[in-house]
């Protein structure tokens, strides 16, 4: 489209009645039609003179290779263009007039007579159709390649040429239509002064017609104010008002800021409510958890193998891995997941404050006064005393503390010389002895040994000849029971004279105070020799009776299992109990019932328990072989407390059967303690 | 009559009313449990544990005076008003009315937790007190992947990437640092600040993996509270180093992954405090080069001045001229030793290297770093750089001015507070085990050999006075100084050896005076020991070993007895700690010798 102006308008006040009817039939089928459009094509083109013809040249070379169909369009159309080269001396006028005329049959007559039958029946055949005579109107012979080529060389106009298939004459196409062609070819308009995109022009005129399209009057709605309006309004100004719509943005406040600004008034930075405990901190980790541990911290694979075998809990959380360099860890799979956990417990966990000693274990241990200054007690092993067969029952130490008797299982009681180590007397009883004991009088060396069912009395022949000849008559004057001072009169109680070992066979003895060993009941009784009270040892209490009133005073309570043996302080204020699970308990009756102090010393079974009379001493041995000596202080003040001191533990016996060591006494006089054994020893321990 | 029979109109006493089960206390306070969680955790409530359990052993008691604490809160008040602001919306939107909803939307209820935070931590340090758990969730947080889509807002990981780099950037720049860890879990770091030890974790910068069992609600609203707190206290912090908070970065270095660097760059540029980047060249630093030496008062004055005039924001100019002449009065001896640390030494980081990691470590310790990548200091070429960090098997092109060493020396440095020697760190080596700070060798009873290589190094760094080029000498030949060590351990050695004779001479002293008193004479004595006396000597060794072992078991058994049985028990029960310790202990100190033997056969 690339005219001028001008000539543009021209063409167009020419066409412009021509292009718009005719324009419709471009789209019909019938070929009638479509010859008028071309015609008036050419006609057009006439006015306009060759413009434009070189540039086309090269172009109209595609037309031969047009596929069949396109040729046939073309041939069709031949016709009409030579029947308007037949009218071309007529001018515009008759062109009006063909144009104006409906059918162009009038004037075009078909030079094909085959008529509307598909050419392909006549494929096969030499003629194409009939004349009028009924002869064989023969087809023209085709152009082979060689004389198409001679005449595309001879003839520069050749390609314009086409082969009319239906009418079996080539036609040549002008400038012109060539120039239709290809712009029909790209889709365009096929004249180029048509625009399709003229203004629209509308021809109905409806104003100042007098007739409007309605006649009802104008509502009252359009002259009142709006009620969904005012509405609206309302409702946005309720919003402005109560503050729900706000025009302008409230100002970013800044959202951190001093906090903390001054911490030094102590009075407004306490913290409200209960008090806070915080939670702990979590464990930091050791060399362990180090991606590069030591070489010694890595589980070999029979541990990590071993940890299957372990209850789930008991299995460590986390195993060492050793890592070649720090790029080569790998993210830690359970970080989300302990976070949480630690999360969990932060708000999950019940806190209470639990007062944690953190000290040292030595710090637990009393502070025990030095052994130096509690000097003197029996330490060291000096003597032993050797001859019995069987483990040593019982030993007693005379009141002088120059003869110790023993008595053992053997059947025998043996009586030693304390410094020497001589055995002086032997006597066989014949049964096994359970217990020996002195008579507390100086004057009456008298021993009493209890043997089966027996108490014996003998007569150790230790002091001067006087002492001795009263002795005998005492003894020999026993076998009458007035004598007896304790008004036991049982007659159940049998008095013999024990010939063979120069003694008594009975069952009490005359004294101020005796020891007497119960042989049927597990009672030991004791008789204190300052006051008249009695204690007797139940298996698990110790019942105290005054003997002058007669009647129970206390009952102290052990709390232990079973008591095996009692001792009394000389003071008569404190005993101190040994019982079969290893423990002793200070009594101190004047404070309470209960135990002033428990000691677990032992391992095994206590087996005897001894108070010195005179130094702050006592000592408890049990059958684990040992020995235990304490430091126990009196006080006369009854507000301070005895003080009760550990110093030593003896060893030096031997176990057998299970036994260890049986009894313990303590020499009177001086700090020094046997001991008898299971081991048929008796030892001396000095200080 | 029921066990817990209270009569009518008689209220409860001691233990049943001090504490509230949480079933029951949910519905005092008329919430959901949802809500009762969010507002215990928020507000800091945990359930105590009463001495008696009186509606039962399986339950969590919470004190009645915390759920009332809970119900005066105004914050239960505006969970209601949220939840009542959601139906709202909700109802708008179902019933198609888009304005309704979009007004609504506008303004939601808000809630601040500033009034919290004050009421849980009314004075700072108590805030740093418990600001270990805060680090670690926030620095957890920071790692983890930032998906839109995920279960975790995007924005929220922002926050705590920025929160955690504001911190660090105060850390280090206040050389606060004191101890680092790389464990399998991550790297802990320990920092000191007013007085309170601060343990965090960080984990290795890597892809974090979302479980699924985990609630990230309760996750979430403790990162909410905790958000918050290290804001404030970051705010705190920077105000007390004179910085306004929130600071302003270059986007630059944020934009290529350096924000900690450009938080040093803000606070080096705001505080005036060292600041060890020295390199941003710039035409003015060059000109102003020459007086570098000088550091007089006078020019300090006019740097002020020139400083003032400067925009807040210039990169560190003029910056590394007050980095000396500007000391903060009040920094403690340690701190002044960390931050000599890593002094005159700069650091040069390969790509392998965690940049984030090490730019927070090394500066805290006075050294300068530079990195492959964009806003970098220094280049790698650059001559001044004395240390290039490498983290893989072998480094192509080496400049013979600097070191190569892996990164685990660098925190290795850091808590043995000396340079250690480099050789053992070098580029392709199996570095030495990197030992946990944390642990108190001697109070475990089992020292690492490693540990006791750098106690040491560490003695005879001490020995020295410490001007700096002594101590770069000492430090060039370790040898000497491992040798030197080897010779205090020999002289021990020989001390304990003389000690043991003397100890056998005077037993056969008492020896000899014993046969004296037996009244065996010499001769006898001779004849009879004078065969078998080498034996004899080592049977007086063991006898008096177990008589010793003898009385040691004599004392302690006879304090046994005296001691109460609570006391008793304790004292066995600590025991057992103790046996199993050293139980440990042997194990360790076995294997370690088993694997020398091993690799000395190899």
């Amino acid at each position: 489209m690339a005219k001028s102006d001008s000539s543009k308008k021209s063409v167009k006040k020419e066409k412009e009645p021509l292009e718009n009817q005719p324009e419709p039939d471009l789209s019909s089928d019938s070929d009638l039609d479509e010859d008028s459009i071309w015609s008036d094509a050419v006609g057009s083109s006439d006015i306009d003179g060759d413009s434009s013809g070189t540039s086309e040249d090269d172009v109209g070379g595609n037309g031969e290779m047009d596929s069949p169909d396109d040729g046939r369009d073309f041939s069709e159309d031949e016709g009409s263009l030579e029947h308007t080269r037949e009218d071309r001396k007529d001018g515009n006028d008759t062109l009006q007039l063909v144009e104006e005329s409906d059918s162009s049959e009038d004037e075009v007559a078909p030079r094909n007579t085959i008529g509307e039958v598909p050419l392909e029946w006549y494929k096969e055949e030499e003629h194409i159709g009939y004349n009028i005579s009924g002869k064989k109107i023969k087809k023209h012979a085709r152009k082979d390649k060689i004389d198409s080529f001679l005449a595309g060389v001879d003839d520069s106009k050749n390609w314009r040429k086409i082969y009319d298939e239906y009418n079996d004459e080539e036609v040549e196409l002008t400038k012109k239509e060539t120039k239709l062609i290809r712009r029909l070819l790209k889709g365009k308009t096929p004249h180029a002064g048509v625009d399709p995109y003229a203004p629209y022009v509308d021809w109905f005129e409806w104003e100042d017609k007098g007739h409007p399209l309605s006649n009802a009057p104008e509502p009252k709605r359009r002259f009142v104010p709006s009620k969904w309006e005012q509405k609206t309004v309302a409702r946005l100004v309720r919003a402005i008002r109560k503050g729900w719509i706000k025009f302008n943005k409230p100002k970013e406040e800044p959202q951190f800021y001093l906090l903390w600004g001054d911490d030094s008034n102590a009075a407004e930075n306490k913290r409200q409510g209960l008090s806070y405990i915080p939670a702990p901190k979590p464990k930091l980790p050791g060399h362990e958890e180090s991606y590069n541990p030591s070489v010694e911290y890595i589980p070999t694979q029979e541990e990590i193998n071993s940890y299957q075998l372990m209850y789930e809990e008991d299995r460590p959380k986390f195993i060492p891995r050793r890592f070649e360099s720090l790029r080569s860890i790998p993210a830690y799979e359970k970080a989300v997941k302990e976070e949480f956990d630690r999360c969990l417990d932060l708000y999950l966990c019940p806190r209470a404050r639990k007062k944690r000693i953190n000290i040292d274990p030595e710090s637990l241990k009393p502070k025990l006064p030095s052994k130096k200054d509690l000097k003197p007690y029996p330490s060291t092993c000096y003597l032993e005393y050797r001859g019995h067969s069987g483990p040593i029952k019982s030993i007693s130490v005379e009141i002088s503390g120059q003869w110790m008797a023993s008595g053992s299982t053997d059947g025998t009681v043996r009586v030693w010389e304390v410094e020497t180590g001589r055995c002086l007397r032997v006597w066989n009883v014949g049964e096994a002895v359970e217990h020996v004991a002195w008579n507390p009088l100086p004057e009456l060396p008298i021993l009493a040994v209890s043997a089966g069912y027996d108490v014996i009395l003998l007569n150790t022949g230790l002091g001067d000849a006087e002492d001795n000849m009263r002795i005998k008559e005492l003894l020999r004057v026993e076998e009458s029971p007035l004598t007896n001072d304790d008004g036991n009169k049982t007659s159940a109680v049998s008095w013999l004279q024990h010939t063979k070992l120069d003694g008594i066979r009975l069952q009490h003895f005359k004294a101020v105070s005796t020891i007497e060993w119960h042989r049927k009941g597990d009672y030991f009784t004791t008789v204190v020799p300052m006051r008249p009270i009695f204690f007797v040892a139940t298996k698990k209490n110790i019942r105290v009776y005054d003997l002058l009133k007669a009647k129970l005073i206390k009952k102290l309570e052990t709390k232990l299992r079973e008591i095996s043996s009692i001792a009394i302080h000389p003071g008569g204020d404190n005993v101190i109990v040994g019982s079969k699970e290893g423990k002793m308990c200070w009594f101190d009756m004047d404070l309470s019932s209960q135990p002033y102090k428990t000691l677990k010393t032992h391992p095994k079974d206590i087996t005897n328990v001894a108070f010195h009379r005179s130094y702050p001493l006592f000592a408890s041995c049990s059958d684990d072989c040992t020995a235990y000596v304490f430091h126990g202080m009196v006080y006369s003040d009854l507000n301070q407390d005895p003080l009760i001191v550990p110093l030593e533990i003896l060893r030096g016996h031997t176990s057998s059967y299970g036994r260890g060591v049986l009894d313990c006494k303590f020499h009177p006089r001086q700090p020094w303690l046997f001991t008898a054994g299971a081991d048929s020893v008796i030892k001396l321990y000095c200080h | 009559m029921p066990k817990h029979y209270r009569p009518a109109g008689k209220k409860k006493e001691g233990n049943a009313a001090k504490y509230i089960t949480r079933t029951k206390a949910v519905h005092y306070l008329q919430v959901s449990l949802a809500t009762f969680r969010r507002l215990c955790i928020l507000k800091g409530i945990f359930p105590r544990e009463p001495k008696k359990k009186v509606e039962g052993t399986h339950k969590t008691y919470y004190h009645m005076k915390d759920i009332l604490f809970l119900a005066h809160d105004p914050l239960v008040e505006k969970f209601r008003d949220i939840r009542a602001h959601k139906r709202k919306v909700k109802k708008a939107l179902a019933k198609k009315n888009r304005d309704r909803a979009d007004q609504l939307l506008s303004r939601q209820p808000k809630y601040t937790l500033n009034r919290l935070i004050k009421e849980r931590y009314p004075t700072f340090v108590d805030a740093l007190r418990d600001l270990d758990d805060c680090l670690t969730m926030v620095h957890l947080f920071a790692a983890l992947p930032a998906v839109v889509g995920e279960r975790i807002q995007v924005d929220r990981i922002h926050n705590c990437l920025r929160l955690s780099h504001e911190w660090q950037a105060y850390i280090s720049r206040t050389h606060r640092l004191r101890k680092t860890f790389i464990s399998v879990k991550g790297i802990y770091y320990q920092a000191e600040v007013e007085g309170q030890k601060i343990t965090w974790l960080t984990p290795h910068a890597l892809q974090q993996v979302l479980t699924d069992d985990v609630d990230f609600n309760v996750m979430l609203t403790f990162l909410e509270f905790y958000e918050a707190l290290l804001g404030f206290v970051n705010f705190k912090l920077y105000h007390s180093i004179n910085l306004k908070y929130p600071p302003i970065l270059d986007p630059r270095l944020e934009a290529a992954a350096a924000a900690l660097y450009a938080l040093y760059r803000y606070i080096g540029s705001g505080s005036g405090t060292s600041f060890g980047t020295r390199a941003i060249t710039s035409g003015k630093e060059e000109d102003e080069g020459g007086k570098d030496d000088k550091r007089t008062n006078e020019s300090e004055l006019r740097l002020a001045q020139l400083q003032h005039q400067l925009p807040a924001n210039e990169p560190g100019t003029l910056m590394h001229l007050m980095e000396d002449a500007t000391t903060v009065a009040d920094e403690d001896e340690e701190t002044k030793s960390c931050k000599n640390l890593f002094k005159n030494l700069n650091f040069f980081l390969s790509r392998e290297v965690p940049r984030e990691s090490l730019l927070f470590v090394i500066p805290a310790f006075g050294g300068v770093v530079s990195w492959e990548g964009d806003g970098s200091p220094l280049k790698e070429t650059d001559k001044s750089i004395t240390h290039q960090i490498v983290d893989r098997p072998s480094q192509g092109h080496l400049f013979l001015s600097r070191e190569y060493v892996q990164p685990q020396w660098v925190y290795d440095c850091v808590n043995a507070r000396i340079l250690l020697p480099t050789e053992a760190y070098m580029v392709g080596r199996v570095p030495p085990p990197h030992l946990s700070p944390f642990v108190d060798n001697e109070a475990e009873g089992y020292v690492p050999e490693y540990a006791e290589t750098i106690k040491r190094l560490q003695d005879s760094a001490k020995s020295q006075v410490l001007p700096m080029p002594g101590l770069d000498e000492g430090l060039d030949d370790p040898l000497n100084l491992l040798a030197e060590g080897v010779i205090d351990r020999a002289e021990a050695n020989e001390a304990a050896e003389k000690k043991r004779k003397l100890m056998m001479l005077e037993k056969q002293h008492h020896e000899e005076l014993k046969m004296e008193l037996q009244g065996i004479t010499y001769s006898a004595s001779l004849s009879n020991n004078n065969l078998p006396e080498p034996v004899e000597k080592d049977e007086v060794m063991e006898d008096a070993k177990e008589e010793l072992e003898r009385a040691a078991e004599d004392a302690r058994s006879m304090s046994m007895v005296q001691m109460s049985r609570k006391n008793r028990k304790l004292y066995e029960a600590m025991q057992i700690g103790i046996e199993r310790k050293k139980e440990t202990n042997k194990r360790l100190a076995n294997k370690r010798k088993s694997a020398q033997k091993a690799s000395k056969k190899e």
